[in-house]
């Protein structure tokens, strides 16, 4: 099969197109032909090794399709069944092989190419309004890179649920998706300093939640632009690891809760996860949320779709079609 | 009037009996004649320079007595209300000046002791339970210094909410007072691992949160025994301030939450000042918080007071008496 392969970890250079064998299924693991593939900023990291997992490896943690074949064990899934998943490397191929926990039925009404597209974000922005700070109607969040993949689910959710949507953007092209998606405010912060617009916009008092994937760039004034006991939610790190924290500054800035959190956490049983990706289709099928796929490579050109991800360029979700 | 003054950050030493005038109240303030003083860790923070404050300065921040004169902007008390509070520098004297508003009633089935006494531990203990980590009945929490000022009225909290509590001492003698306040399991820290112990009575599960006044010792290992998406309550450092550590770690342990609270930011506002201290005085008059008052000392013998709580010898409330 082609498949991405990564056999030293670098720039988008790195990610080859070569021909392997297909995988076979062990006993409780399914194939999968691939039909789209997500790319995230996750894959970035594993890609350049800020991320580690042993070598070579073949990139994508997400995607879509129709399973082939079964391993002996597996009570789960049939060959034919239409699945997604998240969190299982080796997506950037023609055929990926899965425990069969970690596929989920895609409905009739939800295409390949948006169960591929929502899986990774759309859960994650899911835990997060519902579990890592239960977001309530009235409260005020500030949702960084909020025309991201995560981000324009994120404002959407956070909006359905009634609270007050401040977004951060780094183009007027951006912020206008980022409104479109519901946002009542969005700040330019290539033009503006977000902690400045954010203690204006509130009337000095400070956001409840903060949710944040860009980490080492926004996590000073992150801190500064909360409400006495505001929760910090950082789900992710696109701008680098932040440093390490002095837990004292959390109690001097306003006795602030903080948590860093990973997808897995929140989809630890095969019941969590199916609860979320049943929640998360149903809102799609409904029309209620929106999926904005910006561009689709083929997989050929996973370095392009690397190095425009990187430039920050595309707003919204990028897949790559085997 | 008699009171300790600190000059200059140290030792013992640093703690003189000095001879103040009596003060005047300002528009907003009341003075109280002090019929008892708390001690608390936070002044040994002060005394040492650790928290810093403008020098020279009285210490103490916990009394309660009657109040002897009132400024004139000052509404709802008069001469003979018996009163108490916390958080407000200069208490290990016969006479403080403190802003009205800070100031609560107290009822008349608690004494002067009693308030004194169980105002900053007791508010402590109250907003680590009921709202820094709501507990819930048939939840687990993990107690540090259990048998401290703090620790005895947490986990006799803990207990009458319902939560399991796993408490940790040094002494055996320290372990028998922590099982009479509620602790289901007690661990001496001085001679097992607890991290190795918690495993163990946990069944390899995870706590649901940890209350942690120790700090730089205990900190890490903490994070280690919390369940998925649990939290560390960091709200002290008796064993020293816990280094900047890596938010990583915190996502590969579970996606834990940290906070690290005071006081002040559960008290910001004199309604909550008033619903927490009522709380507390409340439980104590109708017999379900039982404060153990160690030992009363002349205020003459302060240092002697902060010796023995420094040398860990000390259960419960220490308090100071003008």
């Amino acid at each position: 099969m082609k498949a991405i392969r990564v056999q030293h970890t670098g720039g988008p250079e790195v990610m080859e197109l070569t021909e392997l064998a297909a995988p076979r299924p062990k006993p409780n693991e399914a194939v999968v032909k691939v039909s789209a593939a997500g790319v995230n900023s996750i894959d970035g990291q594993f890609r350049d090794g800020s991320l580690r997992t042993p070598l070579p490896f073949i990139p994508g943690q997400e995607g879509a399709g129709v399973v082939t074949e079964v391993g002996a064990q597996a009570k789960t899934v049939k060959i034919g069944d239409r699945v997604a998943w998240s969190g299982v490397l080796g997506s950037y191929a023609e055929y990926v092989v899965s425990p069969e926990e970690h596929l989920v039925p895609v409905p009739a009404a939800v295409t390949d190419e948006h169960a591929a597209a929502a899986m990774m974000h759309g859960l994650t922005a899911h835990y997060l309004v519902n579990d890592a700070h239960k977001l309530k109607a009235g409260e005020t969040a500030l949702v960084h890179a909020a025309a991201g993949g995560v981000g324009l689910l994120l404002v959407q959710m956070a909006c359905a649920i009634g609270a007050r949507v401040i977004g951060t953007a780094s183009s007027e092209e951006k912020a206008k998706l980022a409104r479109e998606a519901g946002a009542d405010e969005v700040i330019i912060f290539t033009r503006q300093d977000f902690e400045s617009e954010v203690k204006r916009l509130t009337g000095g008092k400070g956001v409840d939640v903060v949710y944040d994937g860009v980490g080492k760039a926004t996590f000073e004034k992150n801190l500064n632009v909360m409400r006495l006991r505001g929760m910090l939610v950082l789900y992710g790190m696109s701008s680098g690891p932040v440093p390490p924290v002095d837990p004292a500054k959390l109690s001097e800035k306003g006795s602030l809760y903080m948590a860093r959190t990973t997808l897995a956490h929140f989809t630890a049983t095969r019941e969590e996860l199916l609860a979320r990706t049943g929640a998360l289709f149903a809102m799609i099928a409904d029309g209620k949320l929106k999926l904005r796929i910006a561009k689709t490579y083929p997989l050929a050109e996973a370095p392009q779709a690397h190095r425009d991800m990187e430039a920050r360029k595309i707003a919204g979700k990028m897949l790559l079609v085997p | 009037m008699k009171a300790i003054q600190v000059r200059q950050p140290g030792g013992l030493e640093a703690m003189e009996l000095v001879d103040l005038p009596v003060p005047e109240p300002k528009a907003n303030e009341a003075v109280v004649k002090l019929a008892a003083s708390g001690v608390n860790f936070i002044d040994v923070y002060q005394r040492e320079g650790r928290y810093k404050v403008p020098l020279p300065f009285v210490l103490g921040q916990e009394g309660a007595g009657a109040v002897t004169a009132v400024g004139a902007d000052v509404k709802g008390l008069k001469a003979g209300d018996r009163v108490a509070y916390a958080s407000i520098l200069g208490s290990y004297a016969e006479y403080a000046a403190v802003p009205a508003d800070k100031l609560v009633p107290v009822p008349s089935g608690v004494t002067d002791q009693q308030a004194a006494g169980a105002m900053l531990q007791g508010m402590t203990a109250h907003y680590l339970s009921h709202d820094a980590f709501p507990l819930q009945r048939g939840e687990t929490a993990l107690v540090h210094a259990a048998a401290g000022g703090v620790g005895l009225l947490l986990v006799q909290m803990a207990h009458n909410i319902g939560a399991r509590v796993i408490a940790t001492v040094s002494t055996g003698e320290k372990a028998k007072l922590a099982r009479e306040a509620g602790a289901d399991d007690v661990i001496l820290y001085s001679q097992s691992d607890f991290e190795a112990e918690t495993k163990r009575f946990m069944g390899g599960k995870g706590v649901d949160v940890v209350y942690d006044s120790v700090g730089k010792t205990t900190f890490e290992k903490g994070l280690n025994i919390l369940r998925p998406r649990g939290m560390m309550v960091l709200f002290g450092g008796s064993s020293g301030a816990v280094p900047p550590f890596d938010l990583i770690t915190l996502s590969t342990k579970g996606s834990l939450y940290v906070t690290r609270p005071t006081l002040a930011a559960y008290t910001a506002t004199r309604e909550e000042l008033m619903a927490r201290s009522g709380a507390v005085f409340g439980m104590l008059a109708a017999g379900k918080l039982k404060l153990r008052i160690e030992h009363t000392y002349p205020l003459a013998e302060v240092q002697r007071a902060h010796r023995e709580l420094e040398a860990r010898k000390t259960t419960g409330k220490l308090l100071l008496i003008p």
